[in-house]
């Protein structure tokens, strides 16, 4: 059993996810965090000497451990590290919803400050690919941008949705690392440098990642899973009902590999070995868990796991020695051991009697009573699944329908589906009650996102009356493009909107992948190009029309932009296509961002025109104060009385005005959301090194507030005509 | 002649009054006669015109109310709040006098040099009462209102310019007026909202290039205390072009977010690109000298090599070297400053003091007389007193010292060093009470000063009153810590009650 070798309780709450160690001195590490009403405090107990000393220090022995820095802003991330490395010792890092700060703390003095209109709601620190000086990688409102020490951002690109979690990690064993991004829209992104090596999609928003050993790392979603994955495969996840706050890799059985440590809401703290996900260590808080870091803060030389909780208990663990091999639970190994085992002889004898009695039937040769009460079952019997577009009545809209149904006389009693991210918890079971017991079930489906999607099925075989079943388990895949129709060609209008490029391949392959990723139902047979296709969406999006040339040509008319890109990447990677250069032309997309980049000018001028107005009501009500007391001190209440009468009417109306400058800000966000948006989208629709051309183009053009250059950009793909 | 050019050679010679007044007459035979009507907006703004760099002065109410610096206890030797002692090895306040803030006395009056940081709003309002100080509410108040409001007494009729009426947005797109449209709007007229709007369509018009709109902006937002998008403005106007103003505003933006490391380092690149430049050498020993660092010295002796006439550099040095005792070369510089033309009751007095440390004992009351005849109000004249004070004390005359004294609290009855000494001398002719009641008075005027504090602890100690000479002895050793004489009477007060 591990024993924390020091706890401390410090008298300030902490915020979570917001806790950093760090040697802003060069030697000493200082637990960071940042705590109520936009403040930062520094736990630094090695100078408590040396403060003695000092001019004016009148402080209880407790307090002058911990100094506070003022932000006069919400915190919303904060790490240090080593930023500069003329520096010798490291920096603090603290965004905020509109503002970025580093800091030298030993010096007291601003490595620099910048404003983020996109806000910064995670951040990291350390090397990106092949960009020498380290960076302070910041990630908002769909975009990831990366500071050096001088305040130049060396890093800019776009991202799907709101980024919650980054880390930096060798994803593909290259030596350089790379950048982990996950966001609200349940993806996890990997960045070489500027451009997509990969993406993830998980079950829910991605609120925290780490890098563990090599190329694997961990993850932690806002519903309760945590996980490891290696490169872009799942090694394990479990799921609790509670939420991780923060995730580590720490290694605290000394056997070489770094564990995954989590916090969890509760105050529950584990460490899972990485390769199974089995619990080696837990220990428990009384409230929840702010953050999990490492530091080696007594100075010794041995690293420290360090837990700080929300309300502001530390606790630092040493890892075990190696007599303990690695034994940190309170129970026996073997004790566990026979437990499994005893376990596992129960299923197995149960299942032995089941053949037994199986083998009793095949012999009597025709089946009784009692028989069918045991749920015996042809042994041909056979479980089919078929997927297919239902278009939907009155009562039920369009769905894509799964058709789970037995090749004979035998009933199912109900069916289980496993699958992430279509039904609510996951998982979803059909038991119909006993008077609809059929061969038939039909399962509606209604896929949020366009990804292929696994179901795991489990159905349960036997007749009616029957007490036991026989379970069938198969997988099937959901299609990419499940929720799209098939229709005529000319039965409703086409879109206007359309994406064109060529490609060189046979159009054989092309159908192979209409087939693969669309529920066609061999309702067509392509042989040769020239070919149009057409789908209605199931979400009410519109029509889809695909046509390809002889020339290899091929044009997809859309309205919906999202959906096109996910067309131009899925083809893509089945092509095995690096680079794609596409023309794109969605005009009533593109007068919606005219007018979102308008109204984006708008809220900067008066988003000014607010702050110098608070500006100038603040300085006011300060000087009334100021005189309101000076009335007090002089005896003067009935000057005093009015200047705090006045004082309170200046406040209602600064008041006022901080509500309307709330709703400017909010708004502003969004806006830049949907630009940061439709940059991103932009990209999709193009591939490899055209997509990270488009992206940087694009930037430039926002930049120069050239909105003109930047719908020429979308449209096809280049900034110079 | 020509009234234009008549006019333009009136604001050449200075005659502010008479060129608004050749241009008012020119303006109402020709309305849009725009050279006549700028050259009216520059000559109403140099009759208020006040530099916005040196004479600056943090208000009461962002003293106290306002949370700018980051770090609220930073390490010492970093911060201008807490001025770290020892650590940079200033002289100790036993030879050098403090300053209410705990910095020692600087030899050059200027704003920032009184910034003490008071605990409570309570004494920050008292203090400007007793002291002698007149520090603004807030730095958007006092003497920038003053201006605004004098300037349009000046004009019966009503304001020059109608700012509630102009389309900012025009002007903008005016390059040529836009400039001292601003700057009349912003010194003459005081009203930095609208300085700011026109200021940010100007720029806007220029494209986001022109370093002067930026400074402008930035000064704007200074004034409006949103110091961190003043900074913004002041740094890209430095991508723009490099100015020594540019650098100047800066290192106040950041002596104001109390970062004053990073104003050194700023006015160490600012050196970079214009080596030798005297405003950016003398900002850095301000800093310095703020912050009690001895290297301040060294930083005014580099402004010496390259403008041998600054008066800030010769003064502080001189005191410096007074207080280092040195006076013989503290009068040299002093000297040089009268050479200069500087004829004033201050300087007559340090050079009296300096005579008499340096043994020149013909010249000293014949300074000190010049100081008298020289003195403009009370104030300067209690000063001399004071001083001619130390020198009956210096030639044993006790009585003279004593006369001294009260003809100093006659004149300032507020002066805390001389209740002090007066304590002193009662004491030696045993008027215990007396010297009780006086130094007393010296402690409540001046908590900062040790002397008082210890000086009563000593005497309530001989007369057996341990526990007040307790209390006032903890009192200097919070205003000095390292005053030997202070910890040895707590250690034998200490040992006093340990053994009841």
């Amino acid at each position: 059993m591990l024993v924390p070798v020091f706890t401390l309780k410090l008298n300030h709450k902490i915020n979570p996810r917001m806790v950093a160690v760090g040697k802003y001195d060069g030697v000493h590490p200082c637990l960071t965090a940042a705590t109520q009403i936009g403040k930062v405090f520094i736990h630094n107990p090695y100078s408590r000497g040396q403060r003695e000393s000092a001019l004016r220090m009148m402080q209880s022995n407790q307090d002058s451990d911990v100094s506070l820095l003022n932000i006069n802003q919400t915190v919303s991330c904060l790490t240090s590290g080593v930023l500069n490395p003329q520096l010798g010792c490291d920096s603090l890092v603290v965004g905020t919803q509109t503002n970025l700060l580093a800091y030298d703390v030993f010096n007291n003095s601003d490595l620099f400050y910048k404003e983020i209109a996109d806000g910064a709601n995670a951040t990291v620190l350390g090397n990106l690919g092949d960009i020498s000086s380290p960076l302070a990688i910041i990630g908002g409102n769909c975009a990831l941008q990366g500071f050096d020490h001088k305040g130049n951002d060396l890093f800019w690109t776009v991202t799907g949705d709101i980024v919650r979690s980054l880390a930096l990690c060798d994803f593909d064993g290259d030596g350089k690392k790379e950048l982990l991004v996950g966001s609200e829209d349940f993806d996890i992104r990997v960045f070489k440098e500027d451009e997509i090596v990969t993406e993830m999609t998980e079950t829910e928003t991605i609120t925290t990642l780490c890098p563990m050993n090599g190329n694997r790392f961990g993850y932690a979603l806002s519903n309760g899973t945590v996980g490891v994955y290696d490169r872009t495969v799942r090694y394990w996840r479990i799921k609790s009902k509670n939420y991780a706050t923060s995730i580590h890799a720490f290694d605290l059985n000394s056997d070489g590999v770094r564990e995954l440590i989590t916090g969890w809401s509760n105050g529950k703290i584990d460490a899972r070995s990485d390769r199974t996900g089995e619990v080696i260590f837990k220990d428990n808080f009384t409230s929840s868990i702010a953050g999990v870091v490492e530091g080696d803060y007594r100075m010794d030389g041995n690293p420290q796991l360090i837990c700080c909780s929300v309300d502001g208990e530390v606790r630092g663990y040493l890892p075990s020695s190696q007599e303990m091999k690695g034994n940190m639970m309170d129970t026996s190994v073997e004790q566990e051991l026979v437990r499994e085992l005893s376990q596992k002889k129960q299923n197995l004898l149960l299942e032995l009697r089941n053949y037994e009695e199986n083998t009793k039937v095949e012999l009597n040769g025709q089946m009784s009573e009692v028989d069918c009460q045991m749920g015996v079952i042809p042994a041909n019997t056979q479980l089919q699944t078929t997927l297919s577009v239902n278009l939907g009545s009155d009562t039920q809209s369009c769905h894509v329908e799964l058709t789970i149904s037995t090749s004979n006389d035998s009933i199912i009693r109900a069916v289980l589906i496993f699958a992430e991210g279509i039904f609510e918890g996951e998982s979803h079971v059909i038991h119909p009650s006993l008077q609809n017991l059929s061969t038939r079930i039909r399962v509606p489906i209604l896929p949020p996102k366009d990804v292929p999607v696994d179901l795991h099925i489990k159905a349960f075989v036997g007749y009616k009356g029957s007490t036991q079943f026989h379970v069938f388990e198969l997988t099937r895949q959901l299609p990419r493009f499940s929720m799209y129709a098939f229709c005529r060609p000319g039965s409703a209008l086409e879109p206007k909107s359309f994406v064109k490029f060529t490609i060189s391949e046979r159009v054989q392959r092309v159908v192979m992948w209409l087939n693969q990723n669309f529920l066609l139902l061999g309702e067509t047979e392509i042989q040769n190009a020239p070919f149009q296709i057409c789908f209605t969406s199931l979400r009410g999006a519109g029509l889809l029309s695909m046509k390809m040339k002889a020339s290899g040509e091929i044009s997809v008319n859309t309205d919906d932009m999202d959906l096109a890109g996910d067309i131009i990447q899925s083809l893509a990677s089945f092509l095995a296509i690096e680079d794609l250069q596409v023309e794109a032309d969605f005009p009533t997309y593109f007068e919606r961002l005219r007018k979102v980049l308008l109204k984006v000018d708008e809220y900067h001028s008066v988003h000014q025109k607010l702050t110098a107005d608070m500006a100038d009501r603040s300085n006011l009500i300060r000087s009334m104060l100021v005189q309101a007391e000076d009335a007090r001190l002089l005896r003067d209440m009935k000057n005093m009385k009015k200047r705090y009468m006045e004082l309170n009417d200046l406040n209602k109306d600064l008041i006022n005005g901080y509500k309307i400058c709330c709703n400017n800000h909010s708004e502003l966000l969004g806006n830049l959301k949907e630009v940061n948006q439709a940059i991103q989208r932009a990209g999709r629709l193009r591939v490899g090194k055209p997509k990270t051309q488009v992206i940087t183009a694009c930037r430039d053009a926002i930049r120069n507030n050239n909105v003109n250059m930047l719908f020429r950009i979308m449209r096809i793909g280049m900034a110079s005509s | 002649m020509d009234p234009l050019l008549q006019a333009w050679s009136y604001f050449r010679r200075r005659k502010f009054q008479l060129c608004s007044e050749v241009c008012s007459r020119i303006l109402e035979e020709t309305p849009c006669d725009q050279a006549a009507w700028s050259l009216k907006t520059r000559a109403l703004t140099e009759m208020v015109y006040v530099d916005e760099i040196d004479v600056d002065q943090e208000g009461i109410a962002e003293m106290i109310l306002d949370d700018n610096a980051i770090a609220q206890v930073a390490r010492p030797g970093t911060s201008l709040k807490l001025p770290g002692t020892g650590q940079v090895g200033g002289p100790s306040p036993a030879v050098r006098p403090i300053t209410q803030s705990g910095r020692p006395l600087t030899g050059f009056l200027r704003p920032s040099t009184q910034s003490g940081r008071p605990g409570t709003m309570e004494q920050a309002i008292r203090t400007p009462r007793t002291a002698h100080t007149a520090r603004p509410i807030t730095s958007a108040s006092g003497r920038f209102v003053r201006l605004g409001t004098a300037s349009m007494l000046t004009n019966p009729e009503g304001p020059f310019i109608n700012l509630s009426r102009l389309n900012l947005a025009k002007y903008a797109k005016k390059p040529n007026l836009a400039k001292t449209l601003f700057e009349y709007i912003f010194h003459h007229e005081n009203d930095v909202k609208n300085a700011l709007d026109l200021a940010a369509l100007a720029t806007e018009y220029a494209q986001f290039k022109d370093w002067w709109w930026k400074v402008q902006l930035g000064k704007c937002y200074y004034r409006l205390g949103l110091y961190r998008e003043a900074e913004k403005q002041f740094k890209s106007a430095l991508c723009n072009q490099d100015m020594v103003d540019t650098f100047l505003y800066l290192a106040k933006v950041y002596t104001r977010l109390d970062q004053p490391i990073t104003a050194l380092n700023l006015f160490k690149q600012g050196l970079d690109r214009f080596p030798g430049e005297v405003n950016l050498l003398c900002g850095i020993a301000r800093i310095q000298e703020e912050m009690n660092m001895t290297t301040a010295t060294e930083y005014y002796k580099d402004v010496l090599k390259q403008d041998n006439t600054h008066m800030e550099a010769l003064a502080c040095i001189g005191s410096n070297h007074f207080y280092s005792d040195q006076p013989e070369i503290a009068l040299r510089f002093y000297r040089r400053l009268l050479q200069m033309g500087v004829y004033n009751c201050q300087l007559f007095n340090n050079l009296g003091i300096c005579c008499f440390y340096a043994q020149q004992y013909d010249m000293t009351l014949s300074s000190f007389e010049r100081a008298l005849s020289l003195a403009e109000n009370d104030e300067e004249t209690a000063d001399v007193w004071y001083n001619l004070g130390h020198v009956a004390m210096g030639i044993g005359d006790v009585n003279l010292a004593y006369q001294c004294f009260k003809l100093t609290l006659a004149n300032n009855n507020d002066y805390a060093e001389a209740y002090n000494n007066l304590a002193v001398l009662e004491m030696h002719k045993n008027n215990i009470e007396q010297a009780r009641a006086l130094l007393q008075t010296a402690s409540s005027l001046a908590p900062h000063m040790y002397e008082p504090h210890y000086n009563f602890a000593a005497l309530s100690n001989k007369v057996g009153d341990l526990q007040s000479s307790y209390i006032a002895a903890k009192k200097s050793e919070a205003a000095f810590p390292s005053h030997a004489d202070t910890r040895q009477l707590i250690q034998q007060l200490k040992q006093h009650f340990a053994m009841l």
